[in-house]
């Protein structure tokens, strides 16, 4: 660790460039790898969606993924990679009542395994639907633990571990283990197409901050004021004008 | 003892009668409680996954029991403090029977939380690291202090109902205390939902005083139920007027409520928000849960306000314990509806939702629409612990005297009077005031 003096503090940001995700699940399946996560857990997964839709609009065309919406030949697809959005306003962080979630000075929202009761009103206060609960004892691929591998703590904190005790919540660490390193998130560093982009807001010349200030990134509902770390480059359609 | 003032049905054989009646009760009570509690011993072994819940609808059954419980303690505080703090003397007569359910409620309601908790041993952490921007935490500390207070509060009532002279201005005094911390109670527990930009479907600021009516007109009608059910079997006095009154309480109460409920659906119909809409069609008749609409617009709603109000339905015998009953039903769908819509309406509308949290090797691991239906273990804890409710209260009314002739000064006195001079509605109150009149 390093000293007072010497302590900077990044901001730590993500941004998904839509245009370029193709829905291939690539970083959803890396991230189940990389943190051991138990059958039936997705921290972060890939929702099928049209070019720029609202979240909260009309039902889907289906209940499965990878269906465009609209009649053939009309037809559009787009998809949305969503894992916690370590909101800076974050609900789950003010609804916790023994503060077990938290957020860093980075930007990063996390969990004590140690500390948390279960009481799951975390999970009814994100609006993102990220956090999954260990309901029972967790299940999980044959061919034992994968991945990091280790109990990490942050600051005396135990916020990963690769098995799970039953009765807590879990969500995305951002990764904490690897960029406490500086490596980047698991998923950013698999993801084939390069959609997903990793780093420092505090300085302007990074690729998220570019994309953020000048290529028009956006947060996920915006409008409720959670502020969160992880953006979304919309999807940019060419419109062709009569006259 | 001042029991014998009033009991008179009970002869020598009828006593006998009596205690079995009471022991075989118990015996209930006490073989449901056990189930109860066996089923929360296996649920801390498998875990959570032995309930219904899972993550889209990860809070069920515990919470919107908990909620209703609240709400039936905080009911039956403010009616008997409004006796006092308002001067209505009708209700005074259920000062300490609203007082013991209400400490009997919330205590049932903190503990029905425990079997809700993934790791209840760490409950402690709440004393530890208490976060105080949580609603949650709130609540835990006005549920303390609100257990607390009623407990004081029924006995400073118990010494007055022995020794009237005794205690007065205490008594007085924590009325007016417990009147507004009846409220805070039930508004906490509404703001737990109320605060959370998350779900539309709790968003409303009508919350707090939704619950709060809610759960004046549920204690209400559970304390009436109760009453009567003492009457029945307890040889307790519930004088005419205070039926009359109970009967425009509930009424005034649920209608109320209705016209709450109403403003909710009309300020989401009209607004039209794709999200608000989803939820709200979800309820309405031909979405998926109408039988909540219907459980707390006809049965709990309708049907009732027709027995407290329309005069030939108010003749029938019973009417009023037929309709509380009926609007017990109806605040229990209206929890209901509030806690699972809210989990059910989907976050986000695209597919395929949101991961489960357990694996099942022939279904999905993903839900976009939320389903839940309680498991057997939900339901054995919670009716376990309702039975623990009716334990307590019962031992309550027993140990405490609750039918004994000095809460109500001149017991036969009152009564025969009620007798002459009340309502032609005092249905079967009357047949046995005129048994207890014939016996010598
Ligand atoms: S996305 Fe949800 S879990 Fe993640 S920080 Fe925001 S509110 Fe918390
Ligand atoms: S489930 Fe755990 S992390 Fe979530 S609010 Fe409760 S104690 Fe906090
Ligand atoms: S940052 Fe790490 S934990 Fe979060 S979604 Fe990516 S791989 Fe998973």
């Amino acid at each position: 660790m390093t000293d007072e003096k010497t302590k900077y503090v990044p901001h730590h940001v993500m941004v998904v460039d839509t245009n370029r995700c193709v829905g291939c699940w690539t970083c959803a399946v890396g991230c189940k790898e990389i943190n051991n996560e138990p059958l039936g857990f997705w921290w972060n997964r890939i929702l099928t969606t049209a070019p720029n839709q609202s979240t909260t609009a009309a039902p889907p065309a289906s209940e499965n993924i990878d269906v465009p919406r609209g009649v053939f030949p009309d037809l559009e697809l787009a998809y949305l990679p969503v894992a916690c959005q370590h909101c800076n306003d974050a609900p789950c962080v003010k609804v916790c009542p023994v503060q077990a979630t938290y957020r860093r000075d980075d930007g990063a929202v996390l969990i004590d395994y140690e500390r948390c009761i279960g009481c799951r009103y975390c999970m009814a206060a994100c609006p993102y639907g990220v956090r999954i609960f260990n309901w029972g004892d967790a299940e999980y691929a044959p061919g034992g633990i994968v991945g990091y591998g280790k109990n990490y703590y942050d600051d005396g904190r135990l916020v990963f571990t690769p098995e799970r005790p039953k009765g807590v919540v879990e969500k995305c660490t951002f990764c904490v283990e690897r960029i406490d390193v500086g490596e980047e998130p698991f998923c950013v560093e698999v993801c084939p197409i390069g959609a997903r982009v990793f780093g420092d807001l505090n300085d302007a010349d990074s690729e998220v901050s570019q994309l953020i200030n000048e290529g028009g990134a956006v947060q996920l509902h915006p409008e409720l004021g959670t502020d969160p770390n992880v953006y979304y480059v919309p999807v940019r359609k060419r419109v062709v004008r009569e006259s | 003892m001042a029991i014998n003032t009033v009991s008179l049905p009970d002869a020598a054989e009828g006593k006998v009668a009596k205690s079995v009646g009471v022991q075989i009760w118990y015996a209930l009570l006490a073989l449901i409680g056990v189930i109860g509690f066996a089923a929360w011993i296996y649920e801390l072994d498998h875990g959570l996954a032995a309930t219904g819940m899972r993550d889209v609808v990860s809070w069920g059954m515990y919470i919107f029991t908990f909620a209703f419980f609240i709400g039936l303690s905080a009911g039956g505080l403010i009616m008997a403090s409004s006796a006092e703090v308002f001067g209505i003397k009708a209700l005074k007569p259920l000062a300490r029977l609203g007082v013991l359910s209400a400490a009997s409620c919330v205590a049932v309601a903190a503990l029905m939380i425990i079997p809700d908790l993934g790791q209840p041993t760490r409950i402690l952490n709440l004393v530890r690291h208490p976060n105080w921007s949580s609603p949650l935490l709130w609540d835990v500390l006005i549920i303390t202090v609100y257990f607390i207070f009623s407990v004081v509060d029924l006995s400073v009532l118990q010494v007055h109902a022995v020794e009237p002279t005794r205690l007065r201005r205490t008594m007085r005094l924590l009325a007016y205390i417990g009147l507004p911390t009846a409220v805070l109670l039930h508004s906490v527990t509404a703001w737990i939902f109320g605060l959370q930009i998350s779900r539309t479907w709790w968003n409303t600021s009508l919350m707090a005083p939704l619950f709060v009516v809610s759960a004046i007109l549920s204690g209400t009608a559970l304390v009436t139920l109760l009453a009567l059910a003492a009457e029945r079997w307890g040889h307790f006095n519930l004088p005419n007027d205070t039926r009359e009154w109970l009967r425009k309480f509930v009424a005034m109460a649920l209608l109320i409520d209705l016209f709450f409920v109403a403003c909710d659906y009309i300020t989401i119909f009209w607004g039209n928000v794709p999200a608000d809409r989803s939820a709200l069609n979800l309820v309405l008749p031909g979405g998926p849960y109408s039988w909540l609409f219907w459980g707390e617009w006809l049965v709990g709603g309708l049907v009732p306000l027709a027995f407290l109000m329309v005069p030939r339905l108010r003749r029938v015998s019973g009417s009023l314990g037929i309709a509380t009953f009926l609007v017990l039903i109806g605040v229990y769908a209206f929890r209901i509806e509030l806690v699972i819509v809210g989990f059910v309406n989907p976050l986000t509308q695209f597919p395929p939702g949101n991961a489960l949290g357990t694996y099942n090797a022939t279904a999905s691991s993903f839900q976009l629409v939320g389903k839940y239906t309680p498991s057997l273990v939900e339901y054995a804890i919670t009716l376990g612990l309702c039975a623990l409710f009716a334990a307590i209260f019962t031992t309550g009314y027993r140990r405490l005297h609750l039918a004994d002739g000095k809460m109500i000064r001149d017991p036969l006195g009152s009564a025969s009077l009620t007798r002459d001079e009340g309502p032609p509605t005092s249905d079967d109150n009357s047949v046995r005031d005129t048994t207890l009149a014939t016996k010598p």
